[in-house]
């Protein structure tokens, strides 16, 4: 690795440096290169520092955080699918659905996130702000440096906003799905009717 | 001579022939809802249909037969018919539900399959279409609107329409020819679309489907008897208001299975409308009202005092926030 490519990494942070071809194949090696990404994101962090820009609470490294989290996150293979539903019973689905359950919990949470519902909060109707503003070029022509870090100090109310907004949409979300369960739940028959149920019963006992 | 009619006599006469007309339209509707009920339970019927909602399309697969029973050689069984159904979720996870006569299995990714002892299944489509319809005329009124073409047939609209302004009107586009459910939209009172399921299949057999033959014989997942646990609990807190016609189904103690929390719970229902509240502890002091509409199904919640009080169902917004506001406490419930 060079020392000029680090050079113009950082003069393309402070925005020292008109973007012209040379510069743009730099991004694309950046993009590339682990290395050298690592040092667009230092150079930025210490940019911030020497600006007093750093929020109170310094999320280092959030993308490596979310890569991980992904990592982490279970893959949800829908069961086997199977065309005989009879077979699938026999089977005794209970053991092979239940592991995959707690999967599928995972995933519709996230799917939750994703999705979203109509969401519509009584006393506070605005949008959410776009997380990152990027400044455009000053009138004068020179180019101050500027820190794509810039509304982070904002942008920390708005992930407690966010936090909120999830944790809200979690509490629908299981408020939604009990619900369901619960109709499903109580739509027991009152009362065991005389014979076909009682008859069903009794037969489906002896094939226990 | 010339026949005189005294303007209020013609009034009259008016009035009860517009009368006559709309009650036989009522009467018209009624019938083809009857018929409906009917087709539901008795024709074998293999369908899709879609559920749009929130700019989603979820996809089911439903099946309906019934047979006639068995004969045995050793035993003089009733030759009472089995009516078998299988309602299916295409997309996302497994979620299949099995009938066979009065047990309803449900597979699902949260829960270990399991049965219930009922005759309906509980799914996109109120189950009171293929019951019996009369319960609903209380609180809602029938009219029979005009002809459609949906799914390529000549279809027969129907609109369930609400007595008081506090819930939603129901339209239903019924097949001619067999009386099936072609297209089902949830509406409020002032015509907005909320939610609406679509039908993109219908055949209708002498025989039952395959998929139908396997389930008659399969061994379905066992019977949980919920009766023990379903007696009514008795909360500390009860809803004062709620629209007419709003019985209660049950009320008890339990864990949401998503997030464990602990929750007091009273489930309501008009016949075609399920309404829960809640009622927790809650870590907050004090919560505006905040809402969601999934489709038509509204689920809002507030916090007074700690206590967070929740309403869910197929319900306007202004009905969940009376039922919210009506509801009282005999004396502080029990802090978990």
């Amino acid at each position: 690795m060079s020392e000029s490519k680090f050079e113009t990494i950082s003069s393309l942070v402070d925005n020292y440096r008109a973007v012209d071809q040379r510069s743009a194949e730099t991004i694309d090696n950046m993009l590339k290169d682990e290395h050298l990404s690592a040092a667009w994101q230092s150079y930025h962090l210490i940019g911030d520092v020497m600006r007093d820009e750093i929020p109170s609470a310094l999320q280092l490294d959030l993308s490596a955080q979310i890569i991980s989290a992904i990592a982490d996150e279970p893959t949800v293979l829908a069961p086997r699918v199977s065309e005989n539903i009879t077979s699938v019973i026999k089977a005794k689905v209970i053991q092979f659905i239940q592991p995959v359950g707690q999967l599928a919990i995972a995933a519709s949470a996230a799917g939750l996130m994703i999705i979203g519902v109509q969401q519509n909060v009584a006393d506070n109707n605005e949008i959410i702000m776009p997380t990152q503003i990027v400044q455009t070029k000053p009138l004068g022509g020179f180019a101050n440096p500027v820190s794509f870090n810039f509304s982070q100090n904002s942008k920390s109310k708005q992930q407690v906003a966010l936090e909120q907004r999830i944790d809200q949409q979690r509490r629908f979300q299981a408020l939604l799905s009990d619900h369901q369960q619960q109709i499903k739940l109580s739509a027991v028959k009152k009362r065991v009717d005389k014979k076909s149920g009682g008859a069903l019963k009794a037969e489906l006992e002896k094939t226990n | 001579m010339k026949l005189f009619i005294p303007f209020p006599l013609a009034f009259l006469i008016s009035l009860t022939v517009s009368f006559s007309v709309i009650s036989a339209d009522a009467e018209q509707a009624k019938l083809s809802l009857e018929r409906l009920s009917q087709s539901l339970r008795q024709l074998n019927f293999n369908t899709s249909f879609v559920v749009v909602k929130n700019n989603q399309a979820e996809p089911y697969h439903w099946f309906h037969g019934v047979v006639e029973k068995q004969v045995d050689e050793n035993a003089a069984i009733n030759e009472e018919p089995i009516e078998l159904e299988i309602l299916a979720l295409l997309n996302g996870p497994r979620r299949d539900t099995l009938r066979i006569n009065n047990t309803v299995s449900y597979i699902e990714p949260e829960y270990t399959p399991y049965s219930i002892n009922t005759e309906q299944i509980i799914g996109p489509i109120p189950t009171v279409f293929g019951r019996d319809i009369s319960v609903l005329e209380n609180n809602y009124h029938f009219v029979s609107v005009g002809k459609n073409r949906v799914l390529g047939r000549t279809a027969q609209l129907i609109r369930i329409v609400p007595k008081d302004a506090h819930r939603f009107g129901y339209w239903l586009w019924l097949d001619q020819q067999s009386g099936l459910l072609l297209k089902l939209a949830v509406i409020t009172r002032k015509g907005k679309l909320l939610e609406q399921i679509q039908f993109t299949h219908l055949e209708v057999t002498d025989t039952i489907s395959d998929n139908l033959k396997q389930l008659q014989v399969a061994e379905l997942p066992k019977i949980i008897d919920i009766s023990a646990k379903q007696k009514n609990a008795d909360l500390a807190w009860q809803v004062n208001w709620l629209p007419d016609g709003f019985e209660s189904i049950k009320s008890d103690r339990h864990r949401i299975n998503v997030n464990k929390q602990a929750v007091e719970f009273m489930l309501f229902n008009d016949g075609l409308v399920d309404v829960s509240v809640y009622v927790n502890p809650s870590k907050d002091k004090q919560r505006a009202i905040e809402f969601v509409n999934d489709g038509a199904t509204l689920v809002l919640n507030r916090v007074i005092n700690n206590v967070e009080i929740s309403v869910v169902g197929k319900i306007p917004l202004e009905t969940a926030k009376k039922i919210v506001s009506s509801v009282s406490f005999n004396r502080q419930p029990a802090t978990p």
